[in-house]
């Protein structure tokens, strides 16, 4: 069969087939007569109708289409998918605030779906009594400062002011102005989350260098705009948390990461090992840390010099050379020992690597671990030749990972459009490597799947050529 | 008296451990002192289980050679049939396993036996035989009874009855396999790559990370959290295929069912169908997750909407505490 070569003939195409799915991924660019047709064909049996509500790759278009239904199963799942557009998430709670049986728990959907409106979301906050839904309007990434501003001072003196402060507190949104207020009359957990808080003003940074909450000290301890003072006096705090959140700021003082790279905790040390201004006393004396982990992160680190990695790279630990493998910076050489490494997840990690040269990737495409296989499968500097050999690798993993690799020519791919597993045939579509004539018949694949994702792959085709 | 009739799962000459759970459930289906547990085990090399079987709670082995060693559908549901017909047990009990389902359904469906899947609880309500299985994706538990039927064959959730202690010296006798035609041919065993990495299908708490970990980069602070909290650390797929961890560890549809684990605290996992899969039978499963409405909440028993990385500081300075 022809490629069709306009949106109407596509859309035939999808009528013919019968199936809901292939349906649905053509609905968006069918009109008129057709665009009933589909419809019909997608709803006309309620279970059709339920599962499309439902399901999470549902196109908006369906799911706005879907909206005018009666069926109150199919109006809880269209307020609990993700993907049911702005307009008709408020088209449905106006019909839900207006019914006779308004719900409440279709209401919390609604405060908490991403796409809610602001003007929904205002409505709610202003006008609802239901805790859970003034709870998820709080949390709901689309409100902004207004709206939490009024959710706060509507509520002054409720029982859910304790939780609307939290959520408040942590929202994105959230304002200077309201992050004060909230600082003032919150309590310990309120006021750390605030110093936490990107909007958090300079003032309250420098008010918070009172308190004695180590919560507080761990949010104040991880913030760069402290003065180097504040910063040495807390990398001295007695509770480890605080000194971890002090290693972890990239502002601290060169001086400060010197003496926690001694710290008498392991955690703190651990922090210290992935800092990428090192100083070359501290990476020696991180080198030969006891512990393991202190070791690991510094053999991922990409400052660490090759002579470090190379003694690295000998360490007892397995975890400790697969870090060394790893890092961004390895040496080939390095890599050459590694790839001979007893242990698969450590020859795993030279696999994957990005600087393995093509002759090592040719040798460990002997190897029989799948994990080594894998990385050999995904690297795009393995040749072509080899990546061709592994498309037909019994292994899943092995297939799936020519089907990431990057450098995959079309020719490489060909085959694994007739990949038994259907996963890989439904990877295949947005592959651009690979012609639309390639991919084709994947809209007649036995997997529903495969179909509804080259439906919609042509259909989104024809909507960028316009048509 | 009854016969409890359980039949032993093996695969390269080994005694899969839920045979002896299958023994223990069927302990507990003895109504009086006259009942039997009768363990059956089918296979070139059945003798050689017998001592391995001679366990608390069997009170006579079965031997059935048959020409192959390893599991053969045909194979098995000739011989069961034969046996059931021979010795009318009023229960069968088999793993409930991959090897059960290429042969249960049908041996059950042919007899007109009552039948039940992925049982964890099987007990007697006065004399009605009920069987406990999910059900709407193990979110309701349904009571299954079999009126009517007087041999009802069901498959056992695995790790989910405690073996019996203690050994026991059964009866020991043959039964002959009836001439059967094989369809299938054993030509030889691919052993799942991954090195030697932990077994994640026999761990019973685990810590799982997902794309919301972010970077490579991150994994290492989940590793350090999982080993600190004495959980095995799992992944999504998305994580597998990046190579940040084995596949031996990727929990899912296409990866591993985590049959033995109670514990699993989901982390920055969204929960699609392929990835629950795996999981959504644990029975306490922790989500963390940024955004209420990710499906992994529908399974949860605890939900934190919560950043995971908050989430791993905080969880972190608890255990150090
Ligand atoms: C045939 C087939 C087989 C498959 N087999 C498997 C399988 O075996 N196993 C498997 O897992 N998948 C499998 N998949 C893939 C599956 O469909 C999903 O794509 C995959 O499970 C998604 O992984 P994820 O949850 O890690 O990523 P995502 O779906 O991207 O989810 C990431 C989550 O992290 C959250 N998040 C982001 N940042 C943070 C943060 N800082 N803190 C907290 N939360 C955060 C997000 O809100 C989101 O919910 C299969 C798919 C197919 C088609």
């Amino acid at each position: 069969m022809k490629l069709p070569e306009c949106a109407a003939a596509l859309v035939d195409l999808a009528l013919k087939a019968g199936d809901p799915y292939s349906a649905a991924a053509v609905h968006v660019i069918a009109a008129g007569k057709a665009r009933r047709k589909l419809e019909e064909l997608m709803f006309s049996k309620r279970r059709d109708a339920l599962a499309l509500a439902r399901w999470e790759h549902t196109p908006a278009s369906v799911l706005e289409a879907l909206c005018g239904a009666s069926d109150e199963a199919i109006v809880v799942r269209l307020d609990k998918n993700q993907n049911t557009p702005a307009q008709a998430i408020s088209r449905l709670y106006v019909t839900e605030s207006l019914s006779s049986k308004n719900s409440l728990s279709l209401t919390v959907l609604v405060a908490q779906h991403r796409h809610a409106s602001l003007a929904v979301l205002r409505n709610i906050a202003q006008f609802e009594n239901d805790e859970a839904s003034l709870l998820a309007v709080s949390k709901n990434l689309a409100s902004n400062s207004e709206v939490l501003s009024m959710l706060l001072s509507r509520f002054e003196s409720n029982s859910i002011l304790e939780a609307l402060q939290k959520n408040i507190s942590e929202h994105p949104s959230t304002s200077p102005q309201l992050l004060e207020q909230l600082y003032d009359k919150g309590d310990v957990y309120v006021k750390a989350a605030v110093i936490g808080h990107a909007n958090c003003s300079q003032r309250l940074i420098d008010q918070a260098v009172q308190e004695e909450s180590v919560l507080i000290q761990r949010q104040l301890a991880a913030d760069r705009r402290l003065s180097n003072d504040v910063i040495s006096r807390l990398s001295l705090h007695q509770d480890k948390s605080v000194r971890c959140a002090v290693a972890s700021n990239l502002t601290a003082p060169k001086d400060v990461i010197k003496s926690l790279a001694t710290d008498d905790s392991d955690v703190v040390r651990r922090v210290v090992a992935s800092r990428s201004d090192l100083t070359a006393h501290s990476i020696n004396s991180l080198m030969n840390d006891p512990d393991v982990w202190v070791r690991q992160k510094l053999a991922r680190n990409s400052i660490v010099p090759y002579r470090v990695l190379a003694k690295l790279s000998q360490d007892l630990q397995a975890d400790v050379r697969r870090g060394v493998a790893r890092n961004a910076k390895c040496s080939v050489k390095l890599l050459r020992v590694l790839a001979k490494d007893e242990d698969y997840w450590v020859r795993s990690a030279v696999a994957y690597q990005r600087r393995t040269p093509k002759q090592l990737l040719v040798d460990l495409v002997e190897d029989t671990a799948v994990d080594v296989l894998s990385g050999v499968a995904n690297n795009p500097n393995t040749p072509q030749k080899l990546l061709k050999k592994l498309t037909v690798s019994k292994e899943a993993d092995v297939r799936r990972g020519v089907i990431l690799n990057q450098s995959a020519t079309r020719l490489t791919l060909l085959p694994l459009l007739e990949d038994a597993y259907y996963l890989h045939r439904l990877m295949l579509v947005a592959n651009t490597k690979l012609k639309d004539k390639d991919k084709w018949h994947l809209c007649f694949d036995p997997d529903f799947q495969v179909r509804f994702a080259a439906f919609r792959y042509f259909a989104n085709s024809f909507i960028k050529s316009g048509s | 008296m009854s016969t409890i009739l359980v039949i032993a799962e093996h695969r390269r000459n080994e005694l899969r451990p839920v045979t002896f759970e299958l023994i223990s459930a069927a302990q507990g289906l003895k109504k009086s002192a006259d009942d039997k547990v009768l363990v059956a085990v089918v296979g070139s090399q059945a003798e050689t289980f017998t001592a391995a079987l001679s366990v608390s709670g069997v009170d006579e082995i079965l031997k059935i050679p048959a020409p192959v060693s390893e599991f053969d559908p045909d194979v098995y549901e000739a011989a069961v049939s034969a046996l059931i017909e021979a010795k009318q047990p009023s229960v069968v009990l088999l793993p409930h396993s991959v090897d059960s389902l290429g042969y249960a359904a049908t041996l059950a469906s042919k007899a007109g036996y009552g039948f039940a899947t992925d049982v964890f609880i099987v007990e007697y309500q006065g004399s009605d035989l009920v069987a406990t299985r999910g059900g709407y994706n193990q979110k309701v538990n349904v009571e299954v009874d079999f009126p009517g039927k007087s041999i009802v064959v069901m498959t056992i959730r695995a790790s989910v009855f405690k073996p019996l202690e203690g050994s026991s010296s059964p009866a020991v006798s043959s039964f002959d396999l009836p001439t059967v035609q094989s369809r299938s041919q054993n030509k030889d065993f691919v052993e799942q790559g991954g090195g030697n990495d932990i077994d994640i299908t026999t761990v019973d708490f685990i810590m799982s990370i997902g794309r919301g970990i972010g970077e490579e980069t991150n994994v290492e602070q989940f590793r350090e959290l999982a080993e600190t909290a004495g959980a095995t650390l799992c992944c999504s797929r998305p994580i597998a295929d990046a190579g940040w961890l084995p596949k031996s560890r990727q929990v899912g549809q296409s990866g591993k069912v985590v049959g033995s684990c109670k514990l699993y605290v989901a982390l920055g996992i969204s929960g699609s169908i392929q990835h629950m899969a795996g999981m959504k039978h644990v029975p306490t499963i922790v989500a963390v997750n940024t955004d209420p409405s990710a499906s992994i909440f529908t399974i949860a028993k605890y939900g934190i909407v919560a950043d995971i990385f908050d989430f791993e500081e905080e969880l972190n300075s608890q255990l150090a505490a």
